[in-house]
């Protein structure tokens, strides 16, 4: 067998194993070390890269991330934090229809914007909401689908692990991808809330009604949920200015909640400890799929497999749209079996080299010089530009065309094929980002494996499990629509960033 | 034997996370120091220029090698975390084409799974010491601190044997298991986070 096959034929035998319920980071370390194995004949490759590979990965001052964030988790829901922002939603949107439903919503993205994982998000809202959602006269099926919708929020709304794990992979900017998923997260707990709303109207039985709440109320109880915006705006606002790295922001994040946690009462020495053991128990889980998934992907690498499938499927000479439609597809079926961790570092590697092959002509250069063109000549004509230059520059911008060599350099702009390809492959880099990190969120929704479905569903035992499925499918159909709005325009994510940057 | 097993587990994971505190301190006191420093070549210099001297000469600053720092502790910290990962049962798997066979093959399953971690945690170990000896060979330290690397392969070596250590007995209670019918371990569980 050739290098290209032994790649490609790993493939499948990793899913074997995987649907054999082997771990997934130990299948993909197992692989990675077979195929090392059958690619150079021996042993030796696969041990002597052993050597350091561990180390290195577990030593990356970037991932370092992950358990600070998930340490900020355990934190902020000692500090009472989920409490007081179900209290607040509660409180504004309470009285509409379906309104206590919404809360939940509400204050799932809160607390997705100082927690980075799904699950967390759901099962730390859940203790809080789900008591008072079978107390207004919610169903069961309604109260847990909402619980184990609004938790995806957790990882769509920065900080986000899964966001930070795509950044490494991809090799871009953490910053700019956290800027990118705001607005798609706020897209999202607003196309909750209309599910909701809807919801509550096609089966009015599911949905109980409360009175509303005085106004100086609902302001107290906004007020309440300061420490959130504090610990949000210090570590998101901190990274965007520039104050410190992602890494360092996730510090002074879990320093912030756990400071909260403490003044709250809710921090003592045995709840820190027990913060400790499910800080443990979720970064091994990571950090071994990440040790897997660099071992495999460095295998795939060696053995061409990536970079001969993306040729392949570019020499297809189908349309940008079409593949990334297939992929997004791909990523919908997989979700539905897999955590959405595990799917994104097994596959980005593969389909990422792919998606940067294509063009979806994000960037024009013609608009880009037009751009730069106007802002120079909006600072009044540079000396010793002849009269007649400016007329065929003028000219120029007024027909779409691209300006001449001699034309920038009388702008003094430097703005070329290979800057527009940059910024392009970056927008869609991102752009790609935020789209597979909603499908694949939507898998942790979709029946009959979704994650969060069965984490919310144990928690209220009365409520049996199709009760949960039937009321979710109106998620994931708010879910995929908003996918459907955010392939067909870009610019709804990366507006913010073209804006700031 | 579980039981202290599982103590020692957690004994790893407070110590681990103990660390992860000291790296967040460290990396908190950091990013202070660095915008005092800033504020002191900047707005403090021009309002109370003797407070602004007089922080720069006491060395108010980002902390020297902080990423090192971050680095170094972050890869023991990992390591800790790895024994209670192991005997919880932690490790994200996909069982929804699985629980559909009879519970003697899924035990059977997890019996062979169990086993080849605690082999795969023996080998990253065996490497990790390769690896620390080849660093000492050549005497390489981290740049900023001149801290001789294979220290933190050391410290992570030995976190590394407990994870194997963990790993060896929880294949082996698989084992008691199967034979005796006891139930010793929790059934696998699956992420929670």
């Amino acid at each position: 067998m050739s290098n290209l096959e032994i790649g490609i034929a790993s493939f499948p035998v990793l899913m074997g194993l995987i649907f054999l319920r082997v771990p997934i980071g130990l299948a993909m370390f197992l692989v990675a070390v077979g195929g090392l194995y059958a690619i150079t004949d021996g042993w030796t490759m696969a041990l002597s890269r052993l050597k350091h590979e561990t180390y290195s990965t577990f030593s990356s001052y970037s991932f370092s991330i992950i358990p600070m964030f998930l340490l900020m988790g355990h934190f902020a829901t000692l500090g009472g934090m989920s409490t007081a922002l179900f209290k607040a939603a509660e409180a504004w949107l309470g009285h509409r229809k379906g309104g206590v439903a919404m809360a939940s919503v509400g204050a799932c993205a809160g607390f997705g914007a100082i927690c980075g994982s799904s699950l967390a998000t759901a099962a730390t809202m859940s203790q809080v909401a789900l008591p008072e959602l079978r107390r207004y006269g919610y169903s069961g099926g309604f109260a847990t689908a909402t619980l184990a919708a609004g938790g995806t929020l957790g990882i769509l709304i920065p900080p986000s692990v899964v966001l930070v794990i795509y950044a490494i992979l991809t090799d871009q900017n953490i910053a700019k991808l956290f800027l990118a998923a705001f607005i798609p997260g706020l897209l999202a707990a607003l196309g909750y809330m209309i599910t909701i709303n809807i919801y509550a109207r096609l089966h009015p039985e599911a949905a109980g009604a409360r009175a509303p709440v005085p106004m100086a109320q609902r302001i107290r109880a906004l007020l309440d949920v300061w420490p959130v915006l504090l610990v949000f705006l210090l570590v998101v606002g901190g990274i965007y200015l520039g104050w410190f790295t992602p890494t360092a922001g996730a510090a002074v994040g879990a320093a912030g909640t756990g400071l909260i946690a403490l003044a709250q009462g809710g921090l003592t020495w045995t709840t820190l400890q027990a913060s400790f053991h499910a800080t443990a128990r979720n970064t091994a889980m990571i950090f071994f799929i990440i040790l897997g998934a660099a071992f495999y992907n460095g295998f795939l690498a060696l053995s061409q497999a990536p970079q001969e499938l993306a040729t392949w499927v570019v020499g297809l000479g189908l349309s940008p749209w079409t593949i990334l439609v297939c992929i997004l597809l791909l990523y919908l079926v997989f979700g539905c079996l897999m955590d959405s961790l595990s799917m994104i570092l097994l596959t980005i590697p593969i389909f990422f080299p792919i998606i940067s092959q294509l063009d979806f002509g994000f960037v024009e250069l013609a608009a880009l010089q037009a751009e730069a063109a106007r802002e120079v000549l909006a600072a009044g004509v540079p000396e010793g530009m002849t009269s007649e230059m400016l007329g065929r520059i003028e000219a120029a911008i007024a027909s779409g065309q691209e300006l001449s060599r001699e034309m920038m350099r009388a702008l003094d702009i430097n703005i070329t094929q290979a800057r527009a390809n940059r910024i392009e492959a970056e927008e869609v880099a991102i752009w790609f980002g935020i789209l597979v990190l909603i499908v694949v969120e939507v898998g942790l929704i979709t029946p009959p494996v979704g994650m969060n479905l069965f984490v919310i569903n144990a928690m209220d035992p009365k409520t049996r499990i199709t009760e949960t499925y039937r009321a979710v499918m109106y998620f994931v159909t708010s879910d995929i629509v908003r996918v459907a709005i955010l392939v067909a325009f870009p610019g709804i994510t990366l507006f913010l960033l073209r804006w700031l940057y | 034997m579980h039981k202290s097993v599982l103590a020692v587990a957690r004994g790893m994971a407070v110590l681990g996370g103990l660390v992860l505190s000291a790296l967040i301190v460290i990396t908190c006191v950091s990013v202070i120091g660095g915008l005092l420093n800033k504020l002191a070549h900047g707005a403090l210099d021009w309002l109370a220029p003797g407070l602004a001297r007089w922080m720069l000469e006491a060395g108010v600053g980002p902390v020297f090698g902080d990423t090192e720092m971050v680095e170094v502790g972050v890869a023991f910290v990992i390591f800790c975390f790895l024994p209670m990962c192991q005997i919880t049962g932690g490790h994200a798997s996909v069982d929804i084409f699985t629980s559909k066979l009879p519970d003697r093959v899924n035990r059977l399953i997890q019996l062979v799974v169990d086993l080849v971690f605690a082999v795969v945690l023996i080998v990253i170990a065996w490497r990790l010491f390769e690896g620390m000896q080849e660093k000492l060979r050549y005497n390489e330290t981290t740049y900023d601190l001149q801290f001789p690397i294979w220290w933190s392969y050391a410290a992570s070596l030995s976190a590394a044997c407990v994870a194997a250590l963990v790993g060896v007995y929880v294949a082996g209670a698989r084992m008691v298991e199967g034979l005796s019918g006891r139930v010793i371990l929790p059934r696998h569980e699956g992420p929670d986070g």
